[in-house]
């Protein structure tokens, strides 16, 4: 309740704020990793491997070592040797990867690395390595690796675990439903394609600590790495994140700064380390490719009763996140219908591929695609408007998992998509589409829409905790320490936009330190769409403690009780006459001389609800049944997301991820061609889409409070991302009356679909 | 091996002279030579346009170009159409329209937005959109940024429009800006809180 009043009076939120960092990104003075320079600082060059997987015969680096300039060369032989799984929120299980290994599993795996005075000589002596390979049979498919007599890329083999998870009984569902679909969806890894390439700066000094400077999304994740790796105690490292640009969950692991650690500790030299865009395609991470099959059971009104999924999930060549992936992706699989009996079993499996890791959606793009590409046909085989099957089968408020009977929360899909319906001009679209069918016209019309759902931090999984300090200054201005760093989502700006409500402190009076080890609180990380929904809670309840501090500083100066004052514009206010008040500077002033005290809060936030958020995404597409080409027209997104704290940020991060789903949907996908080499590892070859590219947007909100959220808001950045690639799917194969059910839909594959077009379902 | 060349050229309204490599990437010497590191590298090849920077008026990826053909150019980097206590019309419409997340597209983007309303103060939205389609952003649609360039035109074209191309210019003698400029800590109330109200 409290919570309520404060939302009525404050201005913060549901404002345009724009991000706490913009004037500093727009006039290009934020420093990034790669602007750092330290002193004496090596630059470091990479050596990747050019076979597919092999045991390292031999490797020589005299030549390399003896260039002027070199002052170290890091291979598998003079490395620490320790285990580790590269992304933190798998820490302990999977620990496939070393800095550098006797063995390399990928073309673009890591071989050796050289760090010398300047980049170029670098450079040159990372071409004078020469290495003798034993080659080893590889596996560029999943579906080949995990066959039994595969070669093991791991010890243990090539299937990493089996992920299963079952609600009622599915053969029940086959029996008792009138129809039964099953098909096969693919989907390809694509490149995550932040415009900063990966970096970091290792700096190890004469007390024995370790500093690493990386744009990464964990530093909580990557700082254990990197203690267990070089046995350091916690304390002595120090992982920090200045700035990102662009993570997409992409920069979660810990990839280079092992190595440039691992080198700075050899030199006692600061070791910065940049990849270039061919090397952060070939060697970073990518999304899973996957191979799903999906079968689903169905009543002749639409209701679907049973439903069973399938997943390969490609993990590459070593485990990082996979098998979070591939347990997150199956556990959404039971949060959007209201199917009964459902089962799905997944499969991460080694290849010798790039290794696959988090990426926007964590799993569920490739899940949501599979099962509404499903629903389409659905529609179409019993003649009804995919957009009742959708009414009929999405969950409801109230409704639960079915394997444990966890509320789903508060779940407004289908507002959304009755909202989008309208927003889209659905009806007349239709017609249009069936206008471009019967003129049998060049360029068809098409619409299609998917509905996506994802989570809110992973509550329920693993602790899921954010810590936030407070600390007033003495002029009643406010510094906030926070574990969370920008990636250009908000989540700050968010964070800041929360205490300044609360506290009553303008936004012009609170400086805050981001993402550092060694002065902010533990945080689980900048991943999991937990932003909003965990760190927004961290926010408010540490500015709710810090309310209280205040007020009962001011009810010592105004001679009131605490619970009769306001907190507004930097002020503490009666609250039956504005004019009896006390400036933020004055209780600061008060604490240290009455009290003698600073006015400083720390508190950690545990969220404890399982929330999910839910949009409907809606496509119009034009496709040329000549060249194959097709154009997006229009794009609808309405998403049930509790309350938005800033509009625009929320539209940005929709706009953004429709741009990115775009991309999936129609141009990206990493090319392996059968030596295992990625054949498009360059911005011509790889298209991500470009402004003139772009359709017209439109954007709503369903907003109805989540319980739990802060102020009521839940996630937007994953989700907006999940069913964008499935509603361009449909659009198109709804046009051509064909089915695709791989990605992406190149005009080759048009073409082809155009061709056998009323031969398949 | 190449050699040492001399090279004299205009940066950011500076005569500048510089002794290096001829086969250097002008890239390399605004960030490594000149600490001008607001110029990102993206893709080395030009197609992200992250490097973009404004050679004789016209947005260029300096990735592509070597220092050497800069002789007698006029080069302007995102350092040089910035000041450090306010941001220019473009950089200010950037910023109210949220037409930046991550930042590191943001320079070339305005780089290829200043070259564009130099050459044309009053482009459509379509015409904008073209210009900016050598710059790849991963993080927003572009809807924003397109909206933000159309709206810095669309006030520039308010005001005198001689003020206008001194104003993205660095050397514009410290005259006015054709409206207030921005005043960082009102930051948060740049915009109405009115439009909120629609989104609901």
């Amino acid at each position: 309740m409290e919570s309520k009043a404060r939302q009525e009076k404050n201005t913060e939120i549901g404002h345009r704020t724009p991000l706490y960092d913009a004037p500093l990104k727009a006039s290009g003075v934020i420093r990034y990793v790669d602007d750092m320079k330290l002193p004496r600082m090596l630059y470091a060059k990479m050596v990747w491997s050019t076979v597919p997987h092999a045991i390292i015969k031999s490797i020589d680096t005299e030549e390399a070592e003896k260039m002027p300039g070199v002052r170290a060369v890091c291979t598998w032989k003079n490395c620490r040797q320790v285990s580790y799984n590269s992304c933190g929120e798998d820490i302990d299980k999977f620990l496939t990867e070393r800095i550098f290994d006797q063995r390399v599993r990928f073309v673009g795996d890591r071989m050796a690395a050289v760090a010398a005075d300047t980049l170029e000589i670098a450079e040159k002596a990372a071409k004078l390595i020469k290495v003798e390979y034993q080659e080893l049979p590889f596996y560029l498919d999943a579906e080949l690796a995990m066959k039994d007599d595969a070669f093991p890329i791991h010890a243990g083999g090539n299937v990493a675990e089996t992920v299963c998870m079952n609600a009622g009984d599915v053969e029940k569902g086959w029996t008792e439903a009138d129809h039964v679909l099953e098909y096969t969806y693919k989907l390809p890894a694509v490149h995550h394609g932040a415009m900063e390439p990966h970096t970091a700066i290792a700096d190890y000094d004469a007390s024995g600590k370790l500093t690493v400077y990386s744009p990464s999304q964990d530093i909580f994740g990557c700082r254990a790495n990197l203690s267990r790796i070089f046995s350091l105690p916690m304390s002595k490292v120090r992982v920090v994140n200045p700035c990102i640009g662009g993570g997409f969950g992409g920069k979660i692991d810990a990839i280079l700064e092992p190595i440039v650690a691992q080198l700075a500790m050899m030199t006692l030299r600061p070791v910065k380390m940049t990849l270039n865009r061919r090397e952060e395609i070939i060697s970073t991470r990518t999304r899973h490719a996957m191979t799903i099959n999906l079968k689903t059971a169905f009543m002749n009104d639409g209701r679907i009763v049973a439903e069973q999924m399938t997943m390969i999930a490609n993990a590459g060549a070593y485990s990082a996140g996979t098998s979070s992936v591939v347990w997150a992706s199956g556990g959404k699989f039971f949060k959007k219908h209201k199917t009964p009996h459902l089962r799905f079993t997944g499969y991460p499996v080694f290849t010798n591929t790039p290794v696959a890791g988090a990426m926007r959606g964590f799993g569920s793009p490739q899940r949501c695609f599979a099962q509404e590409r499903q629903m389409n046909r659905i529609a179409k085989k019993l003649n009804m408007s995919v957009l009742d099957l959708q009414l009929m089968n999405l969950v409801d408020i109230g409704d639960c998992d079915a394997r444990n009977q966890v509320a789903h929360g508060r779940a407004f899909p289908k507002e959304a998509v009755l909202r989008g319906k309208v927003l889209f001009d659905w009806e007349e679209n239709l017609r249009e589409m069936k206008r471009s069918q019967e003129d049998n016209s060049r360029f068809r019309i098409g619409i299609g829409m998917a509905v996506g759902v994802h989570g809110n931090g992973v509550y329920g999984v693993m602790p899921d905790t954010s810590g936030i300090i407070l600390k007033l200054n003495e002029d009643g201005s406010l510094t906030v320490f926070t574990g969370y760093s920008d990636m250009g989502n908000g989540t700050v700006t968010t964070q800041l936009q929360i205490i300044s409500a609360v506290s009553g402190i303008p936004l012009n009076r609170i400086a805050c330190v981001t993402a550092d080890t060694e002065t902010t609180m533990w945080d689980l990380g900048n991943y999991s769409s937990r932003g909003t929904f965990v760190g927004g809670n961290a926010a408010l309840k540490a500015a709710e403690h810090l309310s209280d501090e205040l007020k009962r500083e001011a009810a010592e100066i105004l001679n009131i009780n605490a619970d009769e004052i306001v907190l507004e514009n930097g002020a503490a206010v009666w609250k039956d006459s504005r004019e009896r008040f006390t400036t933020l500077a004055d209780i600061a002033l008060h604490a240290k001389s009455v009290n003698q005290r600073d006015i400083c809060v720390s508190d950690t936030f545990a969220s404890q609800n399982l929330a999910l958020s839910y949009g409907a995404h809606f496509c119009k597409v034009s496709v040329d049944t000549e060249t194959g080409i097709v154009k997006p027209l229009l794009f609808v997104a309405v998403h049930d997301l509790g309350k938005v704290i800033n509009p625009m940020q929320t539209e940005g991060q929709i706009e953004g991820a429709i741009q990115m789903g775009l991309g999936y949907a129609l141009s990206e996908a990493l090319q392996i061609n059968e030596e295992g080499k990625i054949t498009n590892a360059i911005l011509k070859k790889y298209k991500m889409f470009h402004a003139a590219e772009m359709p017209e947007i439109r954007i709503a909100y369903v907003e109805n409070s989540e319980v739990g959220g802060p102020f009521g808001a839940k996630s937007i950045g994953e989700c907006s991302a999940v069913p964008v690639a499935a509603a361009v799917a449909n659009a198109v194969c709804n046009a051509l009356d064909a089915s695709i059910d791989r990605l992406p839909l190149t005009p080759d594959l048009v073409l082809e679909a155009i061709k056998f077009r009323g031969l398949s379902g | 091996m190449s050699e040492n060349i001399e090279v004299n050229f205009r940066l950011n309204g500076e005569n500048v002279t510089i002794r290096t490599k001829a086969n250097r990437r002008l890239l390399d010497v605004l960030r490594d030579d000149f600490h001008l590191t607001g110029t990102k590298e993206g893709c080395s090849i030009g197609e992200c346009g992250a490097c973009t920077v404004i050679v004789d008026r016209k947005a260029v990826t300096s990735c592509l170009m070597l220092i050497g053909s800069c002789e007698g150019r006029d080069v302007i980097t995102i350092e040089g159409v910035s000041s450090p206590d306010r941001l220019n019309p473009v950089q200010r419409a950037i910023l109210e329209h949220q037409a930046i997340q991550c930042g590191f597209c943001t320079p070339g983007f305005v780089m290829s937005a200043t070259a564009l309303l130099m050459e044309n103060p009053n482009p459509t939205y379509e015409e904008i959109k073209v210009a900016l389609s050598g710059n790849l952003c991963r993080c927003t649609g572009y809807k924003q940024i397109i909206d933000a360039i159309y709206d810095a035109a669309q006030q520039a074209n308010r005001a005198d429009p001689a003020e206008w191309d001194r104003n993205i210019i660095p050397d514009s003698g410290g005259r006015p800006l054709p409206w207030q400029p921005l005043n960082k800590p009102e930051v948060c109330e740049l915009s109405g809180g009115n439009e909120n109200e629609e989104q609901s």
